[in-house]
């Protein structure tokens, strides 16, 4: 088999099924992902402003997710 | 809704929580239900739990939950799904914890200050609790134990019903055990 016939089957999965899982399971590793990295650099000192900036979001996204209550 | 809840269904309710102290979460979450059922005695989860020789098992379910966590909280079905998109998780996680420690892809949200608060239910862990009384309606008993929290598991798709399966225990095999072959019907 190609690399190329191999690579369309995987990712362009026919199977919306297969298609759908592979996209949530990608938004919760995301998730997992953005939690880190926020948590990171709010340890480095970094402010709310400069974390959104760089996520390409809001202050208030990021704050009201991440931010204490 | 918890006023039907008996005693045994309680006990799973309080064990979570304590399941969640432990792990020092942030909430409280269907893989804390999943421990705290397998923790059960002279219950009637527990003993769907030893019919389907699930009770001796019990070691090799929490670490399958905490191989999970590690992963990001992804079952394996989701952790495949990724691999087919060229996305291979465990050298996400190992990069990750390589730069940011142990457990830091897990999610627990230890600390102080980070997301601190009163250590409540998450919607899963509540979506698993509604569940509960869904099938104890489908099955047409009058109050929700400790059985209808598992089966509430087992039907819902996740790592517990997951982890759950690979262990023989399924909504199948646990309502042929409780109620007979004839079972129930499948509660959403």
């Amino acid at each position: 088999m190609t690399e190329a016939t191999d690579l369309a089957e995987r990712a362009g999965d026919r199977d919306p099924r297969i298609g759908l899982r592979a996209v949530a399971a990608l938004r919760r590793l995301l998730e997992q992902l953005e939690t880190v990295q926020v948590r990171n650099a709010r340890n480095q000192g970094w402010s709310w402003q400069e974390i959104a900036g760089e996520l390409g979001v809001s202050r208030q996204a990021v704050h009201k997710k991440y931010g204490r209550h | 809704m918890f006023e039907r809840f008996t005693k045994d269904a309680r006990d799973v309710v309080k064990g979570a929580v304590e399941q969640a102290e432990g792990e020092r979460a942030g909430t409280v979450d269907p893989g804390h239900l999943m421990l705290a059922l397998l923790d059960r005695e002279a219950s009637r989860a527990s003993f769907a739990l030893a019919a389907l020789g699930a009770d001796e098992r019990r070691e090799s379910a929490r670490r399958a939950l905490a191989d999970s966590r590690r992963r990001a909280g992804l079952s394996r079905a989701e952790t495949d799904a990724l691999a087919g998109l060229g996305i291979d998780v465990s050298e996400i996680v190992a990069r990750v914890e390589e730069a940011h420690g142990i457990g830091s892809m897990s999610g627990d949200r230890k600390g102080k200050g980070w997301w601190s608060g009163r250590r409540g239910f998450g919607r899963d862990a509540r979506d698993v609790l509604e569940g509960a009384l869904r099938v104890a309606v489908a099955l047409r008993d009058r109050h929700i134990g400790d059985e209808h929290i598992l089966l509430a598991l087992t039907s819902r798709p996740g790592v517990p019903a997951e982890i759950l399966a690979d262990h023989g225990v399924t909504y199948e095999s646990v309502t042929r055990v409780l109620y007979g072959s004839g079972g129930g019907v499948k509660a959403g």
